[in-house]
C-alpha cells in the first residue's frame, strides 16, 4: 500500500513538471502577492492624503487656521484656491480626497463673535481615506475651539492645569488592541496573503484531480491505488500538501520575523495554524470536487464563485457581525473565516486557544468532511468520464 | 448555416454559437456578471455597523458616570451589552468575543471633573475588524465632546444669554459634509469598483474558456481550419464583438438596475457611461484574447484570472488610497483596464463626473485597447500561419 502511495506520488511530481502553469501558481503566484502585499502598504497607515483648502477669506486668522491644518499626519493641501467649484472639480478628478472651506467673513464672524461656520467635505467614495481625513478634521475643528477658549481663560489668569479642566474635562484615551499604531497592513496582509494561497490551494486540488478525468487516466489512477480511493487523493494531494505547507511557513516567517509583525503566541504555533489551514483548503476543493465528480469545471467554477467570496466574509474590512443573517452563516463554510479568527485570537491578541476552539474544531471538519463523500470518488473513478 | 458575406459576420455567428451551447462559458459570461453584483450587494447591504456590543466597566459608580454610560449605550454606533465590577471580567468576554470593546470609566472620574481637573476614559478596542474601531471610538468621544461643552458651559463659564452659551460651546461651528456617500455606508463606497471588476474577470474568464475549448477541439489552434478564418481583423473583431456586446449588456445592467435595486449612487449620464463603457470594455475584451492565447486548456484560465480579482482591487487605488501606492506598483497597475476603469466609473456614477473630468482614465482605456487590439492581432496571425501550415501538412 506504501508502494502504491509513493509510486503515485512520484506519478504525480512528474506531472508537476511537465505543466508550467502549475508550478507558477504554486510558486509564483503566493510569493509574488507576499512581496506585493507587504511593499504595497508598507506605509502601514497612510499618511498625507490629498486635500484642496479653499480659503475664500485669506486673511491673517484663517491662514494660522490652515497652517494648524498643515501640521496634521494625515493631510496634505496640495491645492489651495478662491473658488469651492474649482476644488470640487479637483475632487471629481480624483485629485484629492477631501475639501477644506473657509468661507468669506470667517474672520469678521470670529471677531465679532458670531460663531463663524467652517466646513469640511470628504469624498466618501474612498473610504480609507476619507475616513482617515475626516479624523484629523474633526480633531482640528474641537482644537480650534478650544484655542479659542484657551487663549480667553488665559488672558483672565487661568493656570494651564485649570483651563484644560474647563476646555477638555473628558478625556478619551483609546487603545486598539495588538495593532496600537493601526497599522494596516499588519491585518490585511495577514487575511489576504493566506487567503490568496488558500483559494489557490482550492483550485488546484480540483485541477490537480480533474486533470485525471479529462487526460483519461482515472482509472489507471485508480489501478495504481488498488482500488483504494483514498490511496490515489492521498497520493495525489500529499505532495502538494508539503509545497504548499512549506510556503505558508515562509509566508509566516517573512511575517512575524522579517516584518515583526505582531504573534503573541510564538511562529511555530502559528505555523501549525497554517498547516492546518492548508489541509482544511485542501478538503474544502475536495468536497467541491466530490459534488461533481470527475467533472473538473463545474468543480473549479464553484471553487472560484465561492472562494473570491471567502474574503468579504473573512470579515475584515467589513465585520460579519454588521452582516444580515444568512451571510453570518454562510461564513462559516470557509476555512478563511476561521483561519482569520484564529490568527486574531492568537497571533494578535495571544489569548489563550480555548476561546477559539470551535474555529480549530470548524478547521479539522474540513480535513474529514471528503471522508463523508468518498464513495462518490470512487464512483467516478469507476464509471464518470470528462465531460468537455 | 447559410453562410454569409462577410468573414467577420461568420465569425460572430460560429462564436456566438458556440458560446450559447458551451454551459461552462455561460457560467462565466452570464450567471456569474448577473448573480454576483447581487450577492455582493447583499453582503454589503447593511452598509454599516450598528449597534455592537462593547462592555463598560464603571469604576466611579456616580450619576455622572451613569449618565456618560447611557449617552454612549443610546449612540447608534454601539450598545453596552454588559457592565463588568472588574477588567479582568470585561477582558474574559472580549476574548470570548461576547464583546468588541471595553469603556472603562476611572475611579475618580466624577471628582476629578468636580475639581476641575481632566479625566481621562479608556476605550479597548478589538481589531477583528477596523470598523469595530472606527464606530467605538466615533461614539465614545462624540459622547465626550458633547460633555465637554456642557461642563464648560455649565459647570466654568456662566453666560447670561443662549446666544452667549452656544457661542462658548461652539466659537467655532465646523459643518462635515460626507460627499457622495452621506451615510458614509461600505456597500456605497466597495460596490461600484467591485462591478466593473466583475465585468473584467467575467470577460477574462469567458473569453479563456472559450479560447481553451478551440485549442482543445482543433488540436492546439484558437481557430477553426476553415476558409473563413484567414482574415486576422474579421476573427478578432468578429471573436471580440460577441463578449463585448454581451458585456455591454451585463455593463448597463450592473449601472442600473444593480445600481437602482441597492440604491448604490447614480449620478452618472447615459452618454457619459455609454463613453466610459466601450473603451473600457473594448480594453478589457482585448486584453482578455491576448492573455488567451497563452492558455491551450479551458480550465487553465480559471488557475490564471481568478485570484487575480483582489489584488487588482487593492491595486487600483480605490480601497488603499492610489496617493499610498508605491510607483512600482502604479506601473504594474496601469496595465490593467480595472485600475483605470474602477476609478473612471466611481467617478463618473459615484461623483457625476464628467468624460472630460476623468480624461486621464479614458484616454489611458483607450490606449490599452488599442495595445491589446495590437497584440491580439499579432497573437492571432501567428496562429493563422500555424494553421496554415498545419492544412498544407495534412
Amino acid at each position: 500500500m506504501l508502494k502504491a502511495l509513493w509510486h503515485i506520488i512520484r506519478r504525480e511530481l512528474r506531472a508537476f513538471g511537465k505543466r508550467p502553469i502549475f508550478l507558477m501558481i504554486m510558486f509564483v503566484a503566493p510569493l509574488g502577492f507576499l512581496w506585493m502585499f507587504t511593499s504595497l502598504m508598507q506605509a502601514g497607515l497612510p499618511t498625507k492624503l490629498p486635500a484642496a483648502l479653499v480659503d475664500e477669506d485669506d486673511t491673517h486668522v484663517t491662514r494660522q487656521l490652515t497652517r494648524i491644518l498643515g501640521t496634521m499626519e494625515e493631510t496634505q493641501f496640495v491645492m489651495q484656491t478662491h473658488s469651492f467649484t474649482e476644488a470640487r472639480q479637483a475632487m471629481q478628478r480624483g485629485e484629492v480626497y477631501a475639501i477644506f472651506r473657509i468661507p468669506k467673513g470667517t474672520t469678521e464672524a470670529a471677531l465679532t463673535q458670531r460663531q463663524p461656520v467652517v466646513s469640511f467635505y470628504t469624498n466618501d467614495t474612498y473610504y480609507v481615506a476619507a475616513s482617515l481625513l475626516m479624523k484629523d478634521m474633526r480633531k482640528m475643528g474641537e482644537m480650534a475651539g478650544l484655542a479659542m477658549t484657551r487663549e480667553t481663560m488665559r488672558a483672565r489668569g487661568f493656570r494651564d492645569d485649570q483651563i484644560m479642566g474647563t476646555i477638555q474635562p473628558i478625556v478619551v484615551e483609546s487603545h486598539p488592541l495588538g495593532n496600537p499604531h493601526l497599522n494596516y497592513s499588519v491585518v490585511l496582509s495577514n487575511l489576504i496573503v493566506p487567503g490568496l494561497l488558500m483559494l489557490i490551494i482550492m483550485l488546484t486540488t480540483s485541477y490537480s484531480l480533474g486533470n485525471e478525468w479529462k487526460r483519461g487516466r482515472q482509472r489507471h489512477l485508480y489501478e495504481m491505488a488498488g482500488g483504494r480511493t483514498w490511496v490515489a487523493v492521498v497520493g495525489k494531494l500529499l505532495p502538494q500538501t508539503v509545497l504548499y505547507t512549506i510556503i505558508f511557513w515562509l509566508i509566516d516567517l517573512v511575517f512575524y520575523s522579517y516584518l515583526d509583525f505582531p504573534c503573541h503566541c510564538g511562529i511555530p504555533r502559528m505555523m501549525l495554524w497554517g498547516f492546518l489551514s492548508v489541509v482544511a483548503s485542501q478538503g474544502f476543493g475536495l468536497v467541491l470536487f466530490e459534488l461533481f465528480p470527475g467533472q473538473m469545471r463545474m468543480a473549479m467554477s464553484a471553487c472560484s464563485l465561492l472562494g473570491v467570496m471567502q474574503f468579504s466574509l473573512a470579515g475584515f474590512s467589513f465585520p460579519v457581525s454588521a452582516m444580515d443573517l444568512p451571510f453570518q452563516w454562510l461564513s462559516n463554510i470557509f476555512p478563511l473565516h476561521h483561519y482569520f479568527l484564529i490568527y486574531v485570537n492568537q497571533a494578535l491578541n495571544g489569548y489563550s486557544v480555548s476561546y477559539v476552539w470551535p474555529h480549530v474544531i470548524a478547521l479539522v471538519a474540513f480535513v474529514v468532511a471528503p471522508l463523508l463523500l468518498t464513495w462518490r470518488l470512487t464512483d467516478a473513478f469507476l464509471h464518470k468520464e470528462y465531460r468537455a | 448555416m447559410r453562410k454569409p458575406k462577410f468573414p467577420i459576420l461568420h465569425v460572430w455567428l460560429d462564436e456566438l454559437s458556440e458560446l450559447v451551447k458551451d454551459e461552462g462559458i455561460l457560467i462565466f459570461v452570464i450567471l456569474l456578471p448577473l448573480a454576483y453584483p447581487l450577492l455582493y450587494a447583499m453582503i454589503y447591504n447593511t452598509e454599516t455597523q450598528r449597534e455592537l456590543p462593547i462592555c463598560v466597566v464603571d469604576d466611579n459608580m456616580s450619576a455622572r458616570s451613569r449618565d456618560f454610560i447611557r449617552r454612549v449605550d443610546a449612540t447608534s454606533e454601539v450598545s453596552v451589552a454588559a457592565h463588568c465590577t472588574s477588567m479582568a471580567e470585561a477582558q474574559e468576554l472580549l476574548r470570548r468575543r461576547d464583546v468588541y470593546g471595553i469603556l472603562r470609566i476611572p475611579r475618580e472620574f466624577d471628582q476629578r471633573l468636580w475639581r476641575g481637573q481632566q479625566a481621562v476614559v479608556g476605550l479597548y478596542s478589538d481589531l477583528t475588524s477596523m470598523l469595530y474601531y472606527k464606530v467605538e471610538y466615533l461614539a465614545v468621544i462624540n459622547v465626550a465632546q458633547e460633555l465637554n461643552r456642557n461642563i464648560k458651559v455649565m459647570e466654568h463659564q456662566q453666560h447670561t444669554t443662549a446666544r452667549e452659551e452656544s457661542l462658548a460651546r461652539w466659537p467655532i461651528r465646523f459643518d462635515e459634509v460626507k460627499m457622495y456617500n452621506p451615510a458614509g455606508g461600505f456597500a456605497a463606497f466597495l460596490i461600484p469598483p467591485v462591478l466593473m471588476l466583475i465585468l473584467q474577470q467575467a470577460l477574462c474568464l469567458g473569453v479563456g474558456m472559450s479560447m481553451g475549448r478551440s485549442r482543445e477541439r482543433f488540436r492546439g489552434l484558437v481557430i477553426p481550419p476553415t476558409k473563413h478564418y484567414k482574415n486576422t481583423l474579421a476573427i478578432v473583431l468578429g471573436k471580440a464583438l460577441v463578449h463585448f456586446l454581451l458585456f455591454l449588456l451585463m455593463a448597463f445592467y450592473m449601472a442600473v438596475c444593480v445600481t437602482r435595486w441597492f440604491g448604490l449612487p447614480q449620478l452618472g449620464h447615459f452618454w457619459d457611461l455609454l463613453g466610459f463603457f466601450v473603451p473600457y470594455l473594448a480594453a478589457c475584451t482585448f486584453m482578455a484574447m491576448f492573455w488567451s492565447s497563452f492558455i491551450y486548456r479551458r480550465e487553465d484560465c480559471i488557475l490564471l484570472f481568478v485570484f487575480m480579482s483582489i489584488p487588482l482591487l487593492f491595486l487600483s487605488g480605490v480601497s488603499w488610497p492610489g496617493a499610498s501606492i508605491p510607483p512600482l506598483w502604479q506601473a504594474v497597475a496601469s496595465v490593467f483596464p480595472s485600475t483605470w476603469g474602477l476609478n473612471a466609473y466611481v467617478r463618473i456614477q459615484g461623483m457625476g463626473a464628467s468624460l472630460g473630468d476623468c480624461r486621464t482614465e479614458i484616454i489611458a482605456l483607450w490606449l490599452l485597447a488599442g495595445i491589446y487590439f495590437l497584440l491580439t492581432c499579432f497573437a492571432y496571425m501567428f496562429e493563422i500561419r500555424r494553421s496554415v501550415g498545419r492544412t498544407i501538412l495534412e
